[in-house]
């Protein structure tokens, strides 16, 4: 019968179907485990057959999503098997269970590579099938040369040839030491390939080496437009490769990808037959009834759009497919009508077409309320793209009115777009003020923060516009049913502004103060706090003072001098003191100094926010592009000095706190930091670059306020000094307390400093550990650049949220760090990959700033990166004749430096090369005569001077090994200089005494804890 | 590169997994719920297209097909043109049909093995590696034979696996 083969798989499949609930199913499955963990266990001799049936159980199993944590031996054993069957299944289920790190894969190598030079064809696939999906780096350097070979092999069938060419592929992404020298005439035959199956393979090879060095495959241009003329006029196409009448629609698109990497076609034949090409394509496709094959035609039609954008061709065919996409924005197959508006918005960086897409703009508002939501979104891209100061009124007219009716899924994004839009574009300020106001009004809970901060920077820098804005929000107030978050803003600006609404009707400050007061017992905390400065400067200034007001306004302060919260607790009982202090008050609660300009934390946001790919960023350089030319935040703060203290407006400190901040003071000012109102202000932010990661990094640190920790005065001179700039905001808000400060209770296990200097010298391993999470860090290096990848681990069964990694890159670094989801799932794992590039020789260390939440515990940690300087250092031998010429050129210092070390650990000289070779310093034997002698050479890589030598001689005495002397020599004096100290760490401290990262626990009244500060005031000042 | 390949039925029970970036198998059950989600909210007749990056991360998208009881999820990055991925959906559920003569759940559910195989044939370590379910056809037919030569393994045929569904 036919389901002898598996009979027992079927019926436990249709068993696992059968179960009524997941509980059942569970134990359903947890039985089968069971019974397949004791066959593997105690069947020493289970056959082949049985193995490949509880292996076949096993994935089916984990893709129900059961973790299968045994039998991947069993699994890969089969890859060893004779028979046909059996290696089938084992390949296939190694390739879904393991990663491409498992130790069980080194076991078959050697099997897998007999697979691929073998005589079997069916066997080569079956091998080459796994390498091209789970094969690492180990793979690459046994293998990629058998897999070359099959590739260009004139013998073997083409079944075999694409999946070799795609296995390369995956084998030169793993490895780029993959040799490729000579490749560029290789790939130039290859694409020649006359079946059609090959050259699909052979086309996305071709895609990641071009996408990696363009230069080397000129050559394999003309060769790539033949193809496409071949396919467009349908010659030599077998009817098995042609869809809908199309010929091989997928090479068409792969080939036209691969010219969009190179940057422009110079030689006139090749181009002028590629436009001829592309001509026919943009002409000749229509959309037509058969949906398969519209979609064919159109996905050739799109990839042909997007290559001549990117050839940037003449204006009369850039109007032609400017015109194609308005036809697309209008009909009505979503799919065609959503890439039409993912195509325009790509559109939007090409000059000249602005007006031709502005011209469509009632087509896409259409889009904005289709039923689809990722057509909306495409809408409302291509609209926030599209905008500009002609149209920024009827877009983002059009936008307040469509957040009454969007789903919630996009009301924040809408609402943060409209209000970018509205500061971007504004033809007047009053109608800035107005849009935010209805914004916050229709959508207050889609409101970030940062959206009201905004309105009130702008309202404290442009003094016209603060009677309206007053006004507006005394109308706002009358609303019987008010968001929490337009309390807050109409409070804060009636507090600050309502001196200057005292003649209109109702608005006595008695008045104003009985409307605000009326919303207080509905409020949560964070909006009584801004209610009780705004009442604390309502008193301030009523002129006459009006004893019954003041007289309620004090009883409510009384009321909450003993409140629970700390924050409110503390204004209360301040506010009371300043009010005996009678004139003093006026100075202390004066209007709020404008505020310096800085870039919007809004853009910032949008900017994070925006997804990171090709696409997408035609909106962000636009959006860089145009300068917000309607509207900026003067920059009309007083100069240092003239600005007494009492005009700090409601910031205020003790006086404990001023010294410490004073203190704080020096050691940034010599970052080029200045400090003024209790706000730390970058003076050289212009020099920081919007893209900058410290930029994008700092925005959502400001913003949050998050809980900051205490670092030690000496820590923080010994690792922090290269990175203070990276501070000052977490530092800036000084602030009295916190709301939401807790001091860790959760302390690594692992002992960090420890785990730093091993990492150091090897390239994986655990970085960091505590009873929550795991942070394990893999890293590659290559000349200049390094790439590490952060594995966050969360070993609970609950999520860790508030995930924030920050990196605080010493200067001689330039890093890239991917975005951290802000919460690690149960169980999971998450990696971050982190880029970095060497400018110079430096020891400094790059440090990472964690911070986590798990219940309601913060956890807050500095961790130092082994990105060190040797990591960037190549070994090399050299010969003597080599070794001395440069020895001898190198005379002294500062190029050649030369130290007498004591205390030294003591180290056989084997030991000590041991040593050296893991500092990436290859030791050369037989150069120096005497045995008790070391030299060792390297290379160095930064990215301005690419590889400079190092020479190194260490002698030492036998008879005293706690002590030697060591020269170093090279033509870069602060390499020389650096390198020598970074050795000397090595050889004479005993690492693990070094403080490296520290858990510290946040103590508010430490005097050099920055503190998050919850007031509104100080929490704008973070913004800038 | 296409990242994965789901294949799940209108409740949300995965048919057929693949992750060409390994994937823990929470994390993989956590995904599939998640596109699940997305998907089962959408109403028929919109586009095939997702925005992905709320579940696999920045510059992920994800197209799929509704067909009978099943969705066929892919999901890539920007190196991949959207519509050429909607059409290899077609090219793998045209080579299904062909391969089961009018292809239903109970097939998939009950040759996932042969799923395997056939998607290894279409879909390479990420990268597209046939588009023409002629070929594909032949090269699983030959596996077959070879599976059938060698022992006594043969699919389920649909009479049969009929009497274990509900």
């Amino acid at each position: 019968m036919a389901l002898t083969g598996m009979r027992g798989l079927s019926v436990f499949i249709s068993d696992v179907r059968n179960c009524q609930n997941k509980e059942q199913e569970r134990l359903r499955v947890d039985k089968e485990l069971g019974n397949i963990r004791t066959r593997f266990k105690n069947e020493k001799a289970l056959t082949h057959y049985k193995k490949k049936k509880y292996v076949w159980k096993m994935l089916y199993i984990y893709m129900l999503g059961y973790d299968v944590d045994f039998g991947h031996m069993e699994a890969v054993s089969l890859i060893s098997a004779p028979k046909y069957p059996e290696k089938q299944v084992g390949y296939i289920v190694t390739s879904c269970l393991l990663t491409e790190n498992h130790e069980f894969l080194r076991m078959v190598i050697n099997t897998v590579r007999n697979d691929i030079i073998g005589r079997n064809e069916t066997f080569q696939c079956l091998a080459l099938t796994m390498v091209g999906n789970i094969g690492g780096k180990e793979f690459s350097e046994s293998l990629a040369t058998d897999v070359q070979k099959l590739l260009v092999s004139s013998s073997c069938r083409p079944l075999v040839r694409k999946k070799a060419a795609l296995c390369l592929l995956r084998l030169y992404r793993k490895n780029p030491d993959v040799n490729i020298d000579g490749w560029s005439d290789r790939m130039s035959q290859l694409l020649d390939e006359r079946d059609l199956g090959v050259l699909t393979s052979v086309m996305s090879l071709f895609v990641a080496l071009v996408s990696n060095n363009v230069e080397a495959y000129w050559n394999c241009l003309p060769k790539c437009v033949k193809i496409l003329e071949r396919l467009g006029r349908n010659q030599d196409v077998p009817q098995e490769y042609t869809y809908h009448g199309i010929p091989s629609p997928w090479i068409q698109v792969k080939t036209m990808r691969a010219l969009q990497y190179f940057p422009t076609i110079e030689d006139p034949n090749t181009r002028r037959a590629l436009f001829e090409v592309l001509q026919r394509i943009l002409m000749g496709t229509d959309v037509v009834k058969n949906v398969n094959k519209n979609n064919a035609a159109h996905a050739i039609l799109f990839e042909a759009l997007a290559l001549v954008v990117h050839l940037d061709a003449e204006k009369e065919m850039m109007s032609q497919c400017v015109a194609l996409l308005g036809k697309f924005v209008a009909v009505r197959e979503p799919n065609i009508r959503y890439l039409g508006l993912e195509n325009m918005t790509r559109m939007l960086l090409v000059s000249d077409v602005q007006d031709i897409i502005k011209s469509h703009q009632a087509q896409i508002i259409i889009s904005l309320k289709d039923p689809d939501i990722s057509i909306r979104r495409r809408a409302l891209d291509l609209l926030y793209g599209m905008c500009d100061v002609t149209n920024a009124k009827d877009i983002v007219e059009e936008l307040l009115q469509y957040l009454n009716t969007a789903d919630f899924a996009m009301r924040e994004e809408l609402a943060l777009k409209a209000a970018i839009l509205a500061e971007k574009f504004a033809p007047d300020l009053s109608w800035y003020v107005d849009v935010i106001l209805q914004l916050i009004d229709k959508a207050g809970d889609f409101v970030s923060d940062d959206i009201w901060y905004r309105v009130v920077q702008f309202v404290t820098n442009n003094e016209d516009l603060q009677p309206y804005a007053a006004t507006k929000a005394r109308e706002y107030l009358e609303k019987p049913v008010l968001h929490e978050t337009m309390v807050k803003v109409s409070a804060y600006l009636l507090g600050e502004y309502n001196h200057l609404l005292a003649r209109r009707t109702g608005c006595t400050p008695k008045e104003i103060f009985i409307i605000i007061n009326e919303k207080l017992p509905t409020v949560t905390t964070s909006t009584v706090a801004i209610l009780l400065s705004t009442y604390a400067k309502i008193l301030m200034h009523n002129h006459p003072p009006d004893p019954e007001l003041q007289k309620q306004i004090w009883s409510i302060f009384r009321k909450y001098e003993s409140y629970i919260d700390v924050e409110i607790q503390q204004r209360a009982v301040e506010y009371i003191a300043l009010c005996n202090k009678g004139a003093a008050l006026v100075d202390v609660l004066a209007e709020m100094p404008k505020f310096p300009e800085r870039q919007s934390a809004l853009l910032k946001k949008a900017e994070v926010a925006e997804v990171n790919t090709a696409e997408q960023s035609a909106i962000r350089i636009r959006s860089q592009q145009q300068t917000s030319n309607a509207l900026v935040v003067t920059d009309q703060r007083p100069t240092e000095g003239s600005l007494p203290v009492s005009q700090l407006g409601v910031v205020r400190m003790p006086s404990g706190k001023m010294e410490a901040s004073t203190q704080d003071q020096t050691s940034f000012q010599d970052q080029g930091m200045t400090k003024e109102n209790g706000v730390i202000t970058e003076v050289v932010p212009q020099d920081v670059p919007p893209s900058d990661i410290l930029g994008d990094l700092l925005g959502p640190l400001a913003i949050n306020g998050s809980p900051a920790t205490a670092v030690p005065v000496e820590q923080r001179n010994q690792n922090l000094l290269s990175v203070v700039e990276a501070t000052p905001e977490a530092a800036g808000s000084l602030a009295l307390t916190t709301v939401d400060n807790q001091p860790n209770s959760i302390q690594p296990i692992v002992n960090i400093a420890e785990r730093f200097n091993e990492l150091c010298l090897k390239d994986s391993g655990v970085l960091y550990e505590d009873p929550h999470i795991q942070i394990g860090i893999k890293a590659e290096w290559q000349a200049h650049h390094g790439h590490i990848v952060l594995f966050l681990g969360n070993k609970n069964t609950s999520p860790l949220v508030s995930v924030q990694a920050l990196i605080l890159p010493p200067t001689h670094l330039k890093m890239e760090l991917s975005l951290v989801p802000e919460t690690v799932p149960p169980r999971a794992q998450v990696q971050c990959p982190l880029e970095f590039v060497n400018l110079r020789a430096s020891r400094d260390v790059a440090v990472l700033d964690f911070s986590y939440k798990f219940g309601t515990a913060m956890v807050y940690v500095k961790l130092r990166l082994p990105a060190v300087i040797n990591k960037f250092l190549q070994p090399i031998s050299v010969t003597a004749e080599e070794f001395f010429a440069q020895w001898k050129s190198l005379s002294g210092p500062p190029l050649k430096l030369q130290e007498v070390l004591r205390g030294v650990k003591p180290l056989s000289l084997p030991e000590m090369a041991n040593l050296f070779t893991s500092l990436h310093l290859a030791v050369n034997p037989g150069i120096d005569t005497n045995p008790n002698n070391l030299i060792a050479c390297t290379t160095f890589y930064s990215e301005s001077t690419r590889a400079t030598l190092c020479l190194i001689r260490v002698e030492t005495d036998p008879s005293d090994r706690t002590q030697l002397r060591i020269t170093i020599a090279s033509v870069d004096p602060t390499l020389t200089f650096e390198l020598k100290e970074r050795i000397k760490e090595y050889l004479v401290n005993i690492p693990t005494q070094t403080p490296s990262a520290v858990v510290a626990p946040s103590q508010p009244q430490s005097p050099v804890t920055p503190v998050a500060y919850n007031d509104p005031g100080a929490m704008l000042a973070g913004l800038l | 590169m296409i990242r994965a390949v789901i294949v799940m039925n209108t409740q949300g029970k995965p048919r057929l997994l693949k992750f060409y970036e390994f994937q823990p198998p929470e994390k993989q059950h956590e995904l599939t719920r998640s596109v699940f989600a997305v998907l089962s909210g959408r109403p028929d007749n919109v586009s095939n297209f997702v925005e992905a990056d709320a579940i696999f991360g920045p510059g992920t998208r994800l197209v799929y097909k509704h067909l009978a009881t099943l969705y066929f999820v892919f999901v890539f990055d920007s190196c991949e043109n959207e519509l050429a991925m909607l059409d290899l959906i077609q090219v793998l559920v045209e080579t299904l049909d062909r391969c089961f003569k009018n292809v239903c759940e109970l097939d998939i559910v009950f040759n996932f093995n042969k799923m395997h195989t056939i998607l290894d044939e279409i879909i390479f370590g990420g990268q597209v590696l046939e588009t023409s379910s002629e070929r594909v056809l032949k090269a699983v037919e030959e596996i077959s034979r070879l599976e059938k030569s060698s022992s006594s393994v043969s699919f389920v045929p649909k009479s049969v696996s009929g009497r274990f569904g509900r």
